[in-house]
C-alpha cells in the first residue's frame, strides 16, 4: 500500500513539528531523507473505530476506512521536508467498486451458465474462469496502483502512471507461470521485470521513473534462502523419482485398483525411505519458511528501494534485517496477548455455556441465535487481529521503509513540471471485488 | 484573533514543484499569497478555498475545482485559525466531516438491515416464485451439473466395488425389486420429470434428492430399514422434494444469498466465514418447512398406494437414534419429534403389500456385492 507499492504502514512516536525542516536537508546538498511522524495512538484510534464500523456495516465502511488510512499515512510522510498528500475520496472508491460489480456480475453469470454446459465448455469452465479471473486480478493490481499514484500529490505536482493494464496482466501471468515451474528460482527475474515495467510507466510530474534493481543480484542474495526452504524438498523428490523402478511402476498402474503406492513400495526398496525423507523435508520447509520470512521481506525491500530512480533522484535503503525481525516479534507478542484475552473471555463464556446449551437444544430460535453469536465473536476476533496487524506490522513497515531510505539527487525536485490527470477508481474496485488487495 | 492579518506560508503553484516561501495576507474576502520579493502569486477568494488532507500540524489549502494543484501550506496555528474563521469551507475541527461520516454509517447500517431482511424473507420468496418458471429441461441440466460435482464428493473410494449398488450379478435381483418399487411410487406421484434413483455404497443412513429428479439412497439406509414401507416412505419423501422442485429452489436460494452477502457486501477480514455462517442459519430455517412439506407428500403418496404412511416416521426415529450426532437424517435437523407427530396423524385406509417378501429380501441385498 506504499505510494509506489511494496510495503504498508509504519508507526510513530515522535512529536509533530510546528514547522517542518527548510528546503532540502542538513549535510550535503541534494542528499535528504524521508521521515514519518504519524502517532501510533492516533492510528490505533482510527483503525479501532474503523473496525467497529466495518462490523456494523458488514464491510461497506471499508471505502471510508481505506481513505482515512491513506490520508493518515500520506499526510504524515515527509520527503526532503515536504509532506505527501492523498487526494482520493471514499466516494471514488465506492463508484469504482460499483463499476467493477457491473462488469463482473455478467461474467460470473456467464461462468454459471457455462458450468451447466455438459460439453467441453462445461468441463473447461473451471480452468477458463481461473485464468480469466487471475488475469483480471493482475490487471486490477496495475490499475489500482494507477489510481493511488494519481491521487498522490507532492509539492503541488501529482504522480501518474501510463502503460497498459492488460499487457501488465499478461506479463505478470507469464512470469508467475515460469516462477511456479522453476519452483521459485525465476522469482527474482520476474520481480525485476515487473518492477521495471511499473516504474518505467511511473511519472512524478514530467520526470519518468525507472527501476535499476537486477534479477541476478536479487537471485544471488536470496539463493541461500531458497536452498534452505525448497532445497530439501526438491532433493527428496529427486531421490523418490530415482528410487522408483519404472517397469514395476508401469505394471502397478496397469493393474490399477487400490494401493498403487503400496505396490510401488514393494518393488522399489528405497521408495519408502524417500517418502519419509519428503515428509521430514516438508515439515522442515513449513517451519523454515515463516522463520525466514522477515529476512526475505527485508531483502526484498532493500533491493526494491535501492533500485528506485526518478530522473536524477535515487534512493538507497539502509534497512537492517534485525529491524524487520523486531517488527514481527512485537506482533507475535501482541498476538499472544490477544489470544490470552480471547482465552479468558472464551473461558468465561463457556463457563456459562452448559445452562445456555440446554436452552439451545430446545428451540430453533435459540439455536439460530447461538450460531449468530458464534459468527459475531468470530468476526470480532478476526477484526481485532487484523487491526493489530495493520497497526503493528503495516504501520511500522511503512515507517521503516521511508526512514531507512537515503535519497540523493534531490536538487532535481525543484524543477519538476506538472503532468498527468487523475484516473478512475475502476482498478481499485476490481481489486476489491476480486479480493486481490485493492483497498 | 482579528488582529492576525498576515503570516508565513509555503506555496506551490501547481505547475512546477518549486517551493516558495511566501507571506499570506488576509483581506476582507480573499487571501493573498505574496512571494518574498513582494509580487503577488495568487489571490484566492475565501469561498473557493478547499481544505485538503494534511497532518495535524499543518493547514493545507487548495483552490476548489481548479485543475491546477496549487497548494498553500500554513504551519502557524494562529494564522490557520484566522483563515478558518474567514472561510466556511475550512473545517479544522473536522465537525462537518464527522457529520458526513455519520450519515454514511447510518445509511450503511440501514442498507445492511434491509439486505438481511431481503435475505430472510425476500430471497426465499423470490426463489419460490421463480422456481415454477424454470423449464424442466434447464432443471435437468442443472441436476446433471450438480450430480457431476456431488458424486466425487460422496465417492470416497476404496472397497474395489462399484460405487453404485445393483450392478454386480448378485445385486441384479435387488435392483429389479427397487426399480419396480420406484416405478409404482413414480406412477402414483405423476411427476413431470423422470426419477433417476441409485443406491450408493456409503455407510451413512441417509438419502438425498438433487435437482432434475436425481435421488440417492445410501447403503446404510437399506441396512437400517426393517420393512419395505420404510424404504418406500423415504423414497416417497425424496420424490416429494423432486415434485416440489426443492433442489432447484435451493440452488436459486443459495445463488441469491451468495450474491447478496458475497458480492454486494464484499469481503472484509474473515468475511467469508461470516457469509457462510449467515447462509447456514438462513438456509436451515428455510429447510424445516421444506422437510415438512416433503413428509406430507410422502404420507399422501403412501396412502394412495396402500402402504403404511407411518413407516417413514419409524425409520426416522430409528436412524436419529443410531447416527452420529453430526450426521442428521434425510437432510436437516433436530425437530424430528415435530415431524414424527405430523406423520403419525396419518391413517391408512387400505393395506396392500408394495413388494412380495422375496422381492423385499432381494432389495435388502442390493449392496451385497457379487
Amino acid at each position: 500500500m506504499t505510494v509506489l507499492d511494496v510495503a504498508g504502514p509504519g508507526s510513530g512516536v515522535p512529536s509533530v513539528p510546528a514547522v517542518p525542516a527548510a528546503p532540502a536537508a542538513p549535510g550535503r546538498p541534494g542528499i535528504g531523507a524521508a521521515r514519518f511522524f504519524g502517532k501510533q495512538g492516533a492510528y490505533w484510534r482510527l483503525m479501532i473505530r474503523g473496525a467497529i464500523l466495518l462490523l456494523l456495516t458488514l464491510g461497506i465502511y471499508r471505502f471510508w476506512l481505506a481513505t482515512d488510512q491513506r490520508r493518515f499515512l500520506w499526510a504524515n510522510t515527509e520527503i526532503a521536508g515536504d509532506a505527501l498528500e492523498y487526494t482520493g475520496t471514499a466516494r471514488e472508491l465506492l463508484i469504482g467498486f460499483l463499476i467493477a460489480i457491473a462488469v463482473l456480475v455478467p461474467i460470473y453469470g456467464g461462468f454459471f451458465l457455462a458450468a451447466l454446459d455438459l460439453g467441453i465448455i462445461g468441463k473447461l469452465s473451471g480452468v477458463i474462469a481461473f485464468v480469466l479471473l487471475a488475469l483480471f486480478g493482475h490487471f486490477a493490481i496495475y490499475r489500482a496502483r494507477r489510481y493511488r499514484l494519481t491521487r498522490t500529490v507532492f509539492r503541488g505536482v501529482r504522480l501518474h502512471q501510463t502503460g497498459s493494464g492488460w499487457l501488465y496482466a499478461v506479463y505478470s501471468m507469464l512470469w508467475w507461470t515460469i516462477t511456479i515451474i522453476t519452483l521459485g528460482l525465476a522469482y527474482p527475474w520476474a520481480q525485476a521485470s515487473l518492477e521495471r515495467y511499473k516504474l518505467r510507466h511511473t511519472y512524478y510530474g514530467d520526470v519518468r521513473g525507472r527501476f535499476t534493481g537486477s534479477g541476478t543480484s536479487l537471485f544471488l542474495r536470496g539463493f541461500v534462502m531458497w536452498l534452505l526452504v525448497v532445497g530439501p524438498l526438491l532433493a527428496g523428490l529427486i531421490f523418490a523419482i530415482g528410487s522408483i523402478s519404472w517397469t514395476a511402476l508401469a505394471e502397478a498402474i496397469e493393474r490399477g485398483g487400490d494401493n498403487v503406492i503400496g505396490r510401488i513400495e514393494s518393488v522399489s526398496p528405497n521408495f519408502g525411505a524417500a517418502l519419509a525423507f519428503i515428509s521430514i523435508a516438508s515439515t522442515w520447509s513449513f517451519i523454515a519458511a515463516p522463520l525466514l520470512y522477515p529476512a526475505f521481506q527485508a531483502m526484498m525491500l532493500r533491493w526494491w528501494t535501492s533500485g528506485l530512480r526518478f530522473g536524477e533522484m535515487a534512493a538507497t535503503s539502509r534497512l537492517r534485517t534485525a529491524q524487520m525481525y523486531g517488527l514481527y516479534l512485537r506482533f507475535m507478542g501482541y498476538s499472544i496477548l490477544l489470544l490470552l484475552v480471547i482465552g479468558v473471555l472464551g473461558g468465561a463464556v463457556f463457563g456459562l455455556a452448559p445452562s445456555l446449551l440446554k436452552v439451545a437444544e430446545q428451540s430453533t430460535l435459540a439455536e439460530a441465535s447461538g450460531v449468530v453469536t458464534t459468527v459475531i465473536i468470530y468476526a470480532v476476533v478476526m477484526l481485532a487481529y487484523s487491526t493489530m496487524y495493520q497497526v503493528i506490522v503495516k504501520l511500522r513497515l511503512w515507517r521503516l521503509s521511508f526512514e531507512t531510505a537515503e535519497l540523493s539527487g534531490l536538487e532535481a525536485l525543484d524543477k519538476v513540471n506538472a503532468a498527468g490527470v487523475p484516473s478512475s477508481a475502476f482498478g481499485e474496485g476490481l481489486a476489491d471485488a476480486l479480493d486481490v488487495g485493492g483497498l | 484573533m482579528d488582529a492576525m492579518r498576515s503570516g508565513p506560508g509555503v506555496f506551490y503553484d501547481g505547475t512546477t514543484s518549486a517551493r516558495h516561501s511566501v507571506s499570506v495576507e488576509l483581506e476582507r474576502d480573499a487571501l493573498l499569497v505574496r512571494a518574498a520579493e513582494g509580487y503577488l502569486l495568487a489571490r484566492w477568494p475565501y469561498g473557493e478555498l478547499e481544505h485538503l488532507s494534511a497532518h495535524e500540524g499543518m493547514l493545507r489549502l487548495g483552490r476548489a475545482g481548479s485543475p491546477v494543484l496549487a497548494r498553500l501550506e500554513v504551519h502557524d496555528p494562529a494564522l490557520a485559525a484566522a483563515i478558518d474563521e474567514r472561510a466556511a469551507t475550512v473545517d479544522r475541527t473536522g465537525a462537518s466531516e464527522r457529520r458526513g461520516r455519520a450519515k454514511v454509517v447510518f445509511w450503511s447500517i440501514a442498507a445492511v438491515v434491509s439486505l438481511v431482511l431481503v435475505g430472510i424473507f425476500g430471497v426465499p420468496a423470490m426463489a419460490d416464485r421463480l422456481t415454477p418458471y424454470i423449464p424442466f429441461g434447464l432443471e435437468r441440466r442443472l441436476g446433471e451439473a450438480v450430480d457431476a460435482q456431488i458424486r466425487p464428493m460422496l465417492d470416497t473410494g476404496k472397497k474395489g466395488k462399484a460405487f453404485e449398488c445393483g450392478i454386480a450379478e448378485g445385486e441384479k435381483a435387488g435392483h429389479a425389486a427397487l426399480t419396480q418399487l420406484v416405478g409404482r411410487l413414480e406412477a402414483a406421484a405423476a411427476l413431470s420429470m423422470p426419477i433417476r434413483l441409485a443406491v450408493l455404497r456409503k455407510p451413512e443412513a441417509n438419502a438425498i434428492a438433487l435437482p432434475g429428479g436425481y435421488i440417492y439412497l445410501f447403503e446404510g439406509l437399506i441396512a437400517k430399514a426393517e420393512t419395505v414401507d420404510e424404504i418406500a416412505g423415504v423414497i416417497a419423501h425424496e420424490i416429494g422434494h423432486v415434485a416440489h422442485r426443492d433442489g432447484t429452489r435451493s440452488v436459486l436460494q443459495t445463488g441469491g444469498l451468495s450474491f447478496l452477502f458475497g458480492m454486494v457486501l464484499g469481503d472484509f477480514v474473515g468475511g467469508w466465514a461470516v457469509i457462510i455462517a449467515a447462509k447456514t442459519v438462513l438456509q436451515s430455517s428455510y429447510s424445516r418447512e421444506v422437510e415438512r412439506r416433503a413428509d406430507a407428500f410422502a404420507v399422501e403418496l403412501m396412502k394412495k398406494l396402500g402402504g403404511n404412511p407411518r413407516a417413514l416416521g419409524a425409520i426416522l426415529v430409528r436412524i436419529e437414534g443410531s447416527n452420529h450426532p453430526g450426521i442428521k437424517l434425510l437432510l436437516d435437523h433436530p425437530d424430528t419429534k415435530d415431524r414424527l407427530a405430523a406423520i403419525n396423524l396419518a391413517q391408512s385406509d387400505r393395506v396392500a403389500a408394495l413388494l412380495t417378501p422375496a422381492e423385499w429380501a432381494a432389495l435388502k441385498r442390493i449392496c451385497a456385492g457379487s
